[in-house]
């Protein structure tokens, strides 16, 4: 009972957010909205958080292999290498540059204080900071907010859409994932080439904590990560002034409507997972209009699947390959 | 005379309501803070204790604080009734283990962590929302929001929302999923399996 993830010494939360995908560095952004309308009034439930489970399901599949096989090779050796403090320095460099989009997306959300706050923010660490390197503006108390056109979106009142899972890029929704390109052009790293791959080193070095509380945790390490996703994501869209009375509903819902609930969790679920989805439309639910849609995503997550296993069977013919020259040294 | 009654009626009020006003000084706000002081000081003494050490000495407080019965309950959703009476009550147990292996696991060390109290909310339907902030040194805080209900005599925690993430919430998803997936057998192993890795 109960997720410490944040106790970790690495800037788990933030890493938490950003996921694995954090490697290219995300900003998703997603609200629950559907979820709780769904706990409410369950037969009113239009929007299923994950449609595309089945393809969503290989396309993280896909992107835990190549995180084990190369991406957190790379964070881990990135980590035993560099002192401590460079982490810091690296961490605290591509935060700041984040600041001129957070400031871009206080605005546009009409937060003016918060937003005269992080420009002090980005002054401050840019200058005293040495261009960012160091985090001088927290310990003078300007803290750090987390903003992105993503949340500014579903201020603005932009439904999540479904929830995706990209290659590479990790957990998204429909909305955060075309957001992602105002924050790109809001970010100076953007322009100089080559840096993307450090921070992506980085930031997957960064969410080394989540990912390992993930994989103690889950009992279904897919659901556990959409699930946090999207709640995280919702947290930030409500600078964490979440409503008590919502909280609330969702334990009552689980009691009182417990049936009507999972009634509806189940339909969303189930038709993804049985593959069939078109020939299971029984009202309500998912409208006719996406089963092209999730066929063509099906297919797409087959090629999916197969890269990984390729990607799988490469990397046993690797081991093989080093076993026998190490054998045949021996010899 | 007249006194003397008067003594003997205040006397009796008194002994009549003492066990009442005793069973209200025990708040939402008590029970949650017990629980946290409790954590501290197993984090205090993490290292010396080892993962059995600590799973002794929370085993108790976690039972006492938390509802773990219902939250088991919750946690698999509609399918709960799908169970059967051994089944239910196989569940119950190693989701408490489970639940007290995760804390046992999860709050090993000591690094100057402190919970501080910030306010209490009463929620629509008779619970009791006790917000509270978890203060790392050199991190952000987190802030923990502890969901409580009334059972029998006293308050117990039900949910732990920790930074906006509802532990609840994030637990009944993996939960059914395993379960209508895999089956009630796979949802039994799967939760051993952890219990086994957070015991190492």
């Amino acid at each position: 009972m109960y997720t410490p993830i944040y106790l970790g010494k690495s800037r788990a939360s933030l890493g938490w957010a950003l996921f694995f995908s954090g490697v290219l560095s995300i900003s998703g952004c997603a609200s629950t909205e559907p979820v709780r309308k769904a706990a409410k009034a369950a037969p009113v439930q239009v929007t299923p958080v994950d449609p595309y489970e089945g393809f969503n399901r290989s396309m993280y599949g896909f992107n835990m292999g190549m995180d084990k096989y190369l991406l957190k090779p790379v964070a881990d050796g990135y980590r035993f290498i560099t002192p401590n403090f460079m982490q810091t320095g690296v961490s605290n460099f591509f935060n700041n540059l984040k600041g001129i989009n957070v400031v871009l997306n206080d605005l546009l959300q009409g937060k003016f204080e918060q937003g005269a706050s992080d420009t002090g923010r980005f002054l401050t660490n840019s200058t005293i900071g040495v261009l960012g390197l160091f985090d001088v503006a927290s310990d003078l108390g300007l803290d750090s907010n987390v903003e992105d056109f993503g949340q500014t979106l579903a201020v603005w009142g932009v439904d999540q859409g479904p929830y995706l899972v990209l290659p590479l890029l990790g957990p998204t929704t429909v909305r955060d994932g075309g957001a992602i390109i105002v924050d790109k052009a809001a970010n100076p790293d953007t322009y100089v080439p080559g840096t993307g791959i450090l921070e992506g080193i980085n930031d997957r070095a960064n969410a080394e904590g989540a990912l390992n509380f993930i994989d103690e945790a889950a009992l279904d390490p897919y659901v556990f990560t959409r699930e946090s996703f999207l709640q995280y994501r919702n947290n930030l869209i409500n600078d964490g002034k979440a409503d008590i009375d919502d909280l609330d509903l969702d334990v009552d819902a689980a009691f009182d409507d417990e049936v009507v609930t999972t009634d509806s969790k189940k339909k969303v679920k189930s038709k993804p997972a049985n593959g069939e989805v078109s020939s299971q439309l029984d009202g309500g639910g998912i409208s006719p209009a996406y089963s092209p849609t999730i066929e063509a995503f099906d297919s797409m997550s087959k090629s999916f699947d197969d890269a990984l296993l390729a990607f799988e069977q490469a990397s046993a013919k690797m081991d093989e390959l080093s076993k026998k020259k190490r054998r045949f040294r021996r010899r | 005379m007249l006194r003397k009654i008067y003594f003997g009626l205040s006397i009796l009020l008194l002994i009549f309501l003492s066990p009442l006003a005793l069973a209200e000084e025990v708040s939402a706000r008590q029970v949650a803070e017990e629980f946290q002081d409790k954590l501290i000081e197993v984090m205090k003494q993490g290292k010396a204790l080892g993962f059995q050490g600590r799973y002794e000495q929370l085993d108790a407080a976690v039972k006492k604080s938390h509802d773990l019965p219902k939250i088991a309950r919750i946690v698999v959703g509609k399918q709960w009734e799908e169970l059967t009476s051994a089944q239910q009550v196989k569940l119950e147990e190693d989701f408490s283990r489970l639940s007290v292996s995760a804390y046992a696991h999860n709050f090993k060390d000591y690094s100057g962590e402190s919970f501080s109290f910030i306010s209490e909310e009463e929620t629509g339907r008779g619970g009791v929302v006790v917000h509270t902030n978890l203060k790392i040194p050199g991190e952000k805080d987190v802030k923990f929001d502890y969901m409580m209900k009334k059972k029998d005599d006293g308050w117990q925690i039900i949910n732990i929302i920790a930074d906006g993430v509802s532990d609840l919430a994030l637990k009944r998803s993996d939960y059914t999923s395993v379960l209508s997936r895999e089956g009630f057998d796979a949802l039994i192993a799967k939760i051993n399996e952890k219990i086994e890795s957070y015991a190492k």
